[in-house]
């Protein structure tokens, strides 16, 4: 059985008017990339920040590495590392000085200059922080994060402004720290950033955890199976698939896959009736789709908005 | 505890280095104010001012009259040839201070008889008090040495000189203290707010640091920013105006303790102010009151007297007072006093800025 490392009871945040974290249990195992994945505002942040003991919970039980949170904050912050949402660092520092600046708060401290090449940074050690691209400045802040060799890191939205490239980058900076070992909280609103990295994901939404487990998990028991598609089908489609609770979209036609007979049976009917169409395909829910159900906002490349 | 201070220090230390806009203004806003400021006021003290002298008796008593009267190092001696008529001259020339040496005067000195040497003065120029200072005080050296009955009249420069002060004598602390309020408030507040929105603070909360160890890092480094500008003060001074102050123990002591008040200060101050582009304002709205009320560049006691009963609360007020009774009046008392108070509000201050500031977010 694996060691929990992080316990999470109940967890509540409440501002004036608002929750932002509404009743959040959550285990985190030992060496595992969890991810929280949810659009702006559900509160992955705030629950993050909590962890993180920059913020104080208004109610729950939060046990970390052992500690309780409430009386632990100091323990607790000399074993985990954070990379905080839209980090920076001191500009006219270089790389390694940024870095070992850190580095000096803690009594353990790990080595700057294997820190450098665990982020493969060594060709930009003397470079003023502020001339980084964006990417490179957020491998410097994975870096920051692991100064105390942390058993836990933190890592809040690490690609957020990222373009694609640099995203896969610290990616494999990511998987790299995992193979070291190392826990990994992530929050992302990354679809692809969340299924590919993750063993295993939350997704929240207004303060809540609404689904939880492997990706693959998550879209089993959410995604609502397979559905094949008939592309161009339309109007007649429509009609001829109608005792199968077909679903329109513009000239699309969809139809769930209950069994697996289903797909002989809308082949037969389409050719029974003669019903035009450009392809038929078989589509199996994505992550997206699990996200779109759920939380009901949108998805543009990738990225959640609204 | 003490490596993150250090780190905090050189931290900052390197940043600031790096940045050659920040070194330029450190070191050139205190000398551009001594010097602009120096260049105003310098007239309204009695550093040097304009005398003209008509020497009707041109003889060698009267020569060795006027020797002392340019030995007092205030004035500045401007022949008037004696055949120029003395209304048309003034006039012409926008005199304000005009001594006229009768013909006899040496004559009457050796003889003991009474002479009367003519001062024509306007009296709304600021320099007329100290013009007729100087001039009574080597008049008056001069009849003491002839009753006196010695064989020869000689005039002393050293033993008239006026005891006024010059305003730079009284300027230099002031823009010392005021240095250390602008640079302490303004360049904390601006720390504060840049670290606080770009992310470092959210950083840093995540780390064993306290509060009390960046406010600890952030003193010491708001100190070797305050002796950077001091030296640029004290070597203007010198290089400019001749000034031949020292900083004693007790100056030292006040600016030290000083940095520190002003630093809590700065940090009580960025609390309050969330965005960047207030900071400066914010920082300003503190420390201009205080610039001009405090007594940097007037005298206190040239102020209404509900501005002075204001000044009382104001801790700059202390710092410039201190400053000058240790610099210039060699009052060792008072600057002790002074010295008391600062470091009264400074703990105070600092206590309070422990107490609610920092990165934390609740």
């Amino acid at each position: 059985m694996e060691d929990n490392v992080i316990t999470v009871r109940g967890l509540v945040k409440r501002y004036q008017d608002l929750i932002a974290v509404d009743g959040v249990d959550l285990d985190v195992r030992s060496g595992e990339i969890f991810s929280i994945l949810g659009p702006n505002g559900a509160g992955k942040t705030t629950t993050v920040e909590i962890l993180e003991c920059i913020r104080k919970a208004t109610e729950g039980e939060v046990t970390i590495l052992g500690h309780d949170l409430r009386t632990g904050g100091k323990e607790i912050r000399r074993q985990i590392g954070v990379l905080p949402q839209e980090f920076n660092a001191f500009d006219l520092l270089t790389v390694r000085e940024n870095i070992a600046f850190f580095a000096g708060m803690y009594d353990r401290q790990a080595d700057v200059d294997e820190l450098i090449s665990l982020v493969d940074l060594e060709h930009k050690r003397d470079t003023y922080f502020k001339n980084l691209s964006g990417g490179l400045k957020q491998r410097v802040g994975i870096a920051i994060a692991m100064v105390n060799d942390p058993r836990i890191v933190f890592l809040d939205e690490p690609t957020t402004g990222l373009d694609p490239g640099a995203r896969r980058e610290v990616w494999e900076v990511i998987r790299g720290l995992r193979a070291k070992g190392r826990t990994i909280i992530l929050t992302t609103h990354y679809m692809e950033e969340a299924e590919v990295l993750s063993d295993r994901l939350a997704i929240m939404n207004q303060g809540k955890f609404i689904a939880l487990g492997s990706p693959s998990e998550v879209v089993a028991q959410h995604g609502g199976g397979r559905t094949c598609v008939i592309r161009g089908g339309g109007e007649a489609a429509m009609r001829s698939l109608h005792d199968m609770g077909p679903e329109r979209d513009g000239d699309d036609v969809s139809v769930r896959i209950v069994h697996k007979e289903d797909l002989v049976s809308i082949v037969t009917a389409l050719n029974r009736d003669g019903v035009e169409y450009e392809e038929v395909m078989l589509k199996r829910p994505t992550l997206e789709d699990v996200f779109l159900k759920l939380t009901g906002k949108s998805i543009e490349g990738g990225e959640i908005s609204g | 505890m003490a490596n993150r201070v250090k780190m905090v220090f050189s931290g900052l230390a390197k940043q600031f280095f790096r940045s050659p806009g920040s070194v330029f203004w450190t070191i050139a806003f205190p000398v551009m104010l001594i010097l602009i400021f120096g260049a105003i006021f310098s007239g309204t003290g009695v550093s040097k001012y304009d005398l003209y002298v008509q020497d009707l008796d041109d003889s060698l008593v009267s020569g060795i009259y006027i020797d002392g009267l340019e030995a007092t190092g205030v004035l500045n001696i401007h022949e008037v040839p004696v055949n120029e008529d003395v209304d048309a001259f003034i006039e012409r020339n926008s005199v304000v201070n005009l001594l006229i040496i009768p013909a006899g005067f040496g004559q009457a000195l050796t003889s003991g008889s009474e002479i009367e040497v003519t001062l024509r003065q306007d009296s709304t120029a600021g320099s007329s008090r100290a013009v007729l200072a100087a001039v009574n005080a080597v008049t008056q050296q001069a009849n003491n040495e002839v009753t006196g009955g010695r064989e020869v009249i000689t005039v002393r420069s050293g033993s008239i000189v006026s005891e006024d002060l010059s305003f730079i004598d009284f300027f230099l602390p002031g823009t010392i203290g005021l240095m250390v309020m602008m640079i302490a408030v303004q360049s904390i507040v601006g720390y504060q707010t840049r670290f606080r929105n770009n992310g470092i603070f959210r950083k840093l909360a995540t780390t064993p640091m306290n509060n009390a160890e960046w406010l600890s890092g952030m003193m010491l480094w708001m100190l070797v920013m305050v002796a950077i500008s001091v030296a640029a003060i004290m070597v203007t001074g010198m290089l400019m105006y001749d000034v031949r102050m020292s900083l004693d123990l007790m100056a030292i002591a006040m600016i030290v303790v000083a940095t520190g008040l002003f630093t809590a200060i700065g940090m009580i101050i960025s609390q309050f102010v969330k965005d960047e582009e207030v900071a400066g304002t914010a920082a300003g709205a503190i420390t201009f009151p205080m610039m001009f009320l405090s007594g940097s560049f007037f005298p206190l006691e040239s102020m209404p007297e509900y501005l002075q009963a204001f000044a009382q609360v104001l801790p700059l007020t202390y710092v410039n007072n201190g400053l000058r009774d240790a610099m210039v009046y060699g009052n060792a008392s008072g600057a002790m006093d002074n010295l008391l108070i600062v470091l009264v509000m400074a703990v105070a201050f600092i206590v309070v800025t422990v107490a609610i500031s920092g990165w934390k977010k609740e």
